[in-house]
């Protein structure tokens, strides 16, 4: 039999996962062996890893390429002699000349503030409200099938035809803008919960109920921590497309000018500033990155079994529900465990079956 | 010699123990007026009844372990794969879709099987240790689904890590990624035993191993099984295993999976290492081979005939 296959549902296998040493040291002296026979070439090994200051060279490479031909392309004293006029384009020097402009008289970290809490706000309810809908969706499969209509519906709408309907039944408000996040994302959290349940193996179940486990006991110990990683993963995923979202809700103007990065994009097209523009289409994906590697960071501590981490956000939480389980335990009457080990010599003589826990299985 | 080796006792046993001859036995009269332990009366079971891919998996299986008083038996289930070992230990276990039967009884302790209990441990083969708990934690799921409470269950579960041969201070706050799929055995097997089930069900739980861990657990679990009354069922394709740990072994022939012999085996009085290099264990391995090959030319003999 070959070694266990992470079922395909796991997020990638963590750097953690231990491999006997002498497999490891097998393996790097392959490697010096594979190194002295052929010269380095950085596109060579198919799928094969590459270093993390490789990898940030290679980017940085990759964002000066693009850099250079956006000089190429605007480089010229008059617009005559540029290749693409700057009505199109202004040249990098314009653009990051107008950076300290955009600061301060447009106050960016204000309106970029103001559109990262309507994300969050928004996309957080949809969290709150998919995330368990979708668990109990992939638990029950009526469920499902009985939200299936409202999730295609969901799914499938242009979202950019919702902004209307959201006007009409939100005003014109912050909340408008937040409930519109909300509603453009949830019907996806609340499929991708219901997958990620769906795709736990059914021997983790299984396993669970011949252990004595109830129905809400294995939905609560092995479904939803089984689940959770999974589920974090396109919370994560889709956080990014909520926040590309937002930019749509705030293009649409509706009397008050509320703010935001889409405001800022808005006026600068009325007042032909194409300079700041382009600023804050490249400020937007740099701020959803650093809520990505945050929330990167969040997953990999919460989930330390799948990525090898030092799990302080796991400890927190087993802390926080062990105190739940003691508070809950004041109230309870104690149950009697089975027969201790020590005590099964003696226990063995008498007649019965054992400590066996009470069952209900065979009440004929 | 290996711990193993020291560790091991002779078998509670009904009769002789030995080299896991073949026994020429049927039921004493005292034996058959015990209640049973398990029952199979005419079970069968077809998979996708009514629909155009319906498979008959198992048909017409009877078969009586009784309730011996304060030992109890280890049941073999041997037959090739696909021939429905899995599905008669699910049937015992009550796991859909195999639960229920087409057609028959299933009766476990005198009753029909109606749901999955902590009576009736499994081991599977697969891996099952669940990803997100501490081999502590997995060890003491199923006493945390009772509520006992924590300190007590703790205290058990480190007995237990000891007692299947994990070391309590390195293993215990390991997740299962971490272990090799011996350790996860012994986890799988722990946590099973922790609850002190009637009936153990185990599904090739030694399959995915090697030889050498292999021969390991199937002499931790004759020592674990001599301590505990639990009966204990089965299942392998691998002859020598069915041999060296069975009392008694129920050979299956496949598609659909029928009972073709029940064969008593005397118990074995030494480790798996010493046991099963032994010519004396080979022979009864050939001649339980032999048997194998001979009932299903046989069977075949008798299909073209009808
Ligand atoms: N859920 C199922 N649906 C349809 N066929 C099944 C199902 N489970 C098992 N089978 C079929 O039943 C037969 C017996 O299966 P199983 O009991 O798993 O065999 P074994 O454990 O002896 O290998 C196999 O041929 C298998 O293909
Ligand atoms: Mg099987």
């Amino acid at each position: 039999m070959p070694e266990p296959q992470p079922s395909k549902n796991d997020p990638p296998p963590s750097a953690a996962t231990p491999e006997r040493p002498e497999q490891r040291a097998a393996e790097s002296a392959d490697m010096v062996v594979r190194r002295r026979q052929q010269p380095v070439r950085p596109f060579r090994g198919l799928r094969s890893e590459v270093s993390a200051g490789k990898t940030l060279l290679l980017g940085v490479c990759g964002a000066l390429l693009v850099l250079a031909a956006w000089w190429l392309l605007t480089r010229g004293e008059t617009p005559q002699q540029r290749w693409l006029s700057p009505t199109l384009l202004p040249s990098p020097a314009e653009t990051f000349a107008d950076f300290p402009r955009l600061w301060f008289e447009e106050e960016l970290t204000r309106n970029a503030a103001v559109s990262l809490r309507r994300v969050v706000l928004g996309f957080g309810l949809a969290a709150l409200v998919g995330a368990p809908l979708g668990i109990l969706c992939g638990c029950f499969r009526s469920l499902g099938a009985l939200l299936a209509p409202l999730l295609i519906v969901g799914r499938n709408i242009p979202v950019a035809a919702l902004i209307p309907l959201t006007f009409f039944w939100f005003g014109i408000g912050e909340q408008q803008k937040v409930m519109f996040i909300f509603i453009a994302s949830v019907a996806f959290v609340v499929i991708d919960s219901a997958n990620a349940v769906g795709e736990i193996s059914g021997r983790y179940i299984d396993t669970a109920y011949t252990l004595g486990a109830s129905r809400r006991q294995i939905i609560t110990k092995v479904i939803v921590p089984l689940a959770m990683p999974s589920i974090f993963n396109s919370l994560r995923l889709l956080f990014g497309i909520a926040f590309g979202y937002i930019m749509l809700a705030e293009l649409v103007r509706l009397g008050s000018e509320a703010g935001g990065l889409g405001f800022i994009i808005n006026s600068a097209q009325r007042r032909g500033m194409r300079t700041y523009i382009l600023l804050v289409l490249m400020i937007i994906p740099l701020i959803a990155l650093a809520v990505d590697r945050f929330l990167y960071w969040v997953q990999r501590q919460l989930f330390p079994y799948y990525y090898g981490s030092e799990g302080w956000l796991h400890r927190a939480l087993v802390f926080a529900l062990r105190g739940c389980e003691d508070f809950a335990a004041l109230f309870r009457r104690a149950v009697a465990p089975p027969l201790a080990l020590s005590g099964s010599a003696d226990q063995a003589s008498k007649p019965g079956p054992g400590g066996a826990p009470p069952s209900e299985t065979n009440t004929p | 010699m290996t711990p193993d080796a020291a560790n091991h006792r002779p078998p509670k046993s009904i009769g002789q123990i030995g080299m896991g001859r073949i026994i020429d036995r049927s039921e004493t009269a005292a034996e058959a007026a015990l209640p049973c332990v398990v029952e199979f009366r005419n079970v069968s079971k077809t998979y996708n009844v009514g629909q155009r891919n319906a498979f008959t998996a198992i048909e017409n299986i009877n078969f009586r372990v009784r309730d011996l008083p304060g030992h109890g038996e280890l049941v073999c289930v041997l037959g090739p794969s696909g021939c429905g070992k899995s599905t008669i230990l699910r049937l015992i276990a009550g796991l859909p879709p195999q639960h229920p039967a087409t057609t028959g009884e299933v009766l476990v302790g005198g009753a029909p099987v109606l749901r999955p209990g902590a009576d009736r441990g499994m081991v599977f083969q697969d891996y099952t240790s669940f990803d997100h708990r501490t081999v502590l934690e997995n060890i003491t799921f199923g006493l945390e689904c009772m509520g006992v409470d924590r300190r007590r269950r703790h205290q058990l579960g480190y007995e237990w890590i000891e007692h299947v041969g994990l070391d309590p201070k390195h293993d215990a706050q390991k997740y299962p990624h971490e272990l090799s799929g011996g350790m996860r055995q012994r986890v799988a097997i722990a946590r099973s035993l922790i609850l002190r089930p009637r009936i153990i069900l185990m599904d090739e739980p030694f399959g995915a191993l090697d030889p050498q861990t292999r021969m390991n657990m199937q002499d931790l679990l004759l020592s674990l099984w001599h301590e505990s009354e639990a009966t204990i069922f089965f299942v392998t394709h691998s002859i020598e295993e069915a041999v060296f740990l069975a009392d008694r072994i129920y050979v299956m022939s496949k598609a659909p999976g029928t009972i073709l012999r029940e064969l008593w085996v005397e118990p074995s009085d030494r480790p798996a290492r010493q046991m099963q290099g032994d010519p004396r264990f080979l022979e009864t391995v050939n001649y339980v081979r032999n048997l194998i090959t001979q009932l299903e030319i046989e069977g075949r003999i008798a299909e073209g005939t009808t």
